[in-house]
């Protein structure tokens, strides 16, 4: 699992866990993050059952297994969360915040000790260490119980799938050019994202952030210029599109 | 390889779910033959005392089976926490393999992890052990169906002109026994299958 540093300011630090080599083919690939800030740490979409070992393995690289005290689950989805059953042995004390509408559905991937933190719908704001993390709604982006993780003092948004993109194995970390990332995410856009309303709404909301990086769950990281390009692209991209069929 | 626990269990369970199914025809089997005893009169005096032990036979069976399907359920549900433990144990064994820096932290939660996972192997040779005595105990009630079919046989050849519908109803008996015997012994082979050798017939 390659663990790439992507902001470090004393105690605070954001680490992206990626590109696990021994991924088993026809899996989809997935970016993981840790956020540490004083005795605390949080890890961000902590992906599928088959990722366990090696995520925690890089985990506790960086952090004891107490320091991790929280998890976070942007939605619902198996690439997002089906290790819960494991991480529930591993990290007992750690609450997991996640949408209160996928409370019951979650459960499913096996939860005895950790607890269940449920996110209103207007989101919430949480202290980590040092530090305030907000979970902005990105409701049907595409889950329609759906978070990102907001870090105004990093910059960092973590965009869950919005801004995904499915590419070959061994693709650069960030986007170089739209015009060409541009083609790698449409259809995923296209295809996952169901709503142009809840779309509106969210590039709304995150257009008002000073994002120095955003991160989404698959694919490479955009850094300024190519965020602000990013969010005009997805304006323009019908989403839905199945339903025109 | 064997089959895991917590499928060989739900397959017991199924089996005996069907064998008590076959033990409610056999209470329906009993009740023709009440009705049938008490129109032919004197002549099937003795036919009417069996089904009174066929009935009570079919309510054995019934209860017997509900009992041990309930188990073998429970059983499956605990082979499953079990089989978590044991996967979550063998994600521990290749964490610590890679030595990370900060391994001793989580050895508390793998330690704890490994005891609930003895705990459960122990629980689990225990109600598997249980299991396999249940379906022994279960076999006396083949016997008892047999021997009431064998005795029908003797009854029915005295009813005069009963004596065909009777034959049915003793056929029945052991027809429905033998069912019962082939779902008790396929339960038997599931578990016989990780558990131990063992031959039973009936
Ligand atoms: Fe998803
Ligand atoms: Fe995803």
């Amino acid at each position: 699992m390659l663990a790439t540093v992507l902001y470090e300011d004393g105690d605070h630090r954001w680490i992206m866990f990626a590109r696990d080599p021994g991924k088993p083919d026809g899996i989809i690939d997935t970016n993981q993050y840790l956020i540490q800030s004083g005795n605390e740490a949080i890890l961000l979409d902590p992906g599928g059952i088959e990722l366990f070992a090696p995520m925690l393995s890089s985990v506790l690289k960086y952090v004891p297994a107490e320091g991790i005290t929280k998890l976070f689950a942007s939605h619902q989805d198996p690439d997002i969360i089906s290790s819960l059953g494991l991480w529930d042995q591993a990290l007992p004390n750690a609450e997991l915040y996640s949408p209160w509408l996928w409370e019951s559905f979650i459960r499913h991937f096996g939860m005895n000790n950790i607890t269940y933190k449920a996110i209103p719908d207007e989101g919430m704001t949480i202290t980590l260490g040092r530090i305030q993390l907000q979970f902005i709604p990105a409701h049907y982006l595409h889950s329609s119980g759906n978070f990102h993780v907001w870090d105004a003092k990093a910059g960092i948004l973590m965009s869950g799938d919005v801004g995904a993109a499915l590419e070959e194995p061994g693709a650069p970390l960030w986007v170089d050019s739209m015009e060409r990332h541009g083609p790698k995410m449409k259809k995923f856009h296209q295809r996952w994202m169901p709503s142009d309303a809840a779309k509106h709404d969210w590039i709304r909301r995150v257009s008002a952030l000073d994002i120095k990086i955003m991160a989404p769950q698959h694919g490479r990281l955009f850094k300024p210029p190519h965020v602000a390009d990013f969010l005009r692209w997805f304006e323009q991209l019908p989403v839905g599109v199945a339903i025109k069929g | 390889m064997a089959a895991p626990v917590f499928i060989i269990a739900a397959s017991v369970s199924a089996e005996l779910h069907q064998a008590m199914i076959e033990a409610r025809g056999l209470a329906l089997t009993a009740k023709n033959a009440r009705a049938l005893a008490v129109r032919a009169g004197s002549k099937t005096v003795g036919f009417r005392a069996i089904t009174d032990f066929i009935e009570e036979l079919a309510s054995a069976i019934i209860s017997q089976s509900r009992v041990i399907n309930h188990h073998a359920e429970k059983l499956s549900t605990q082979a499953v926490t079990a089989w978590h433990s044991d996967n979550a144990m063998a994600h521990f064994r290749w964490v610590e393999a890679q030595k990370p820096e900060h391994l001793a932290s989580i050895r508390p939660h793998i330690n704890q992890c490994d005891k609930q996972l003895d705990a459960l192997n122990h629980e689990l040779q225990i109600g598997l052990r249980d299991l396999i005595g249940q379906i022994d105990e279960s076999y006396k009630h083949i016997r008892t169906a047999n021997l009431i079919a064998t005795s029908s046989h003797v009854e029915a050849a005295t009813a005069g002109d009963f004596r065909e519908q009777l034959e049915v109803i003793a056929d029945n008996i052991r027809k429905t026994a033998d069912r019962i015997a082939a779902h008790l012994n396929r339960a038997n082979s599931l578990l016989s299958q990780n558990h131990r050798e063992r031959k039973i017939a009936c």
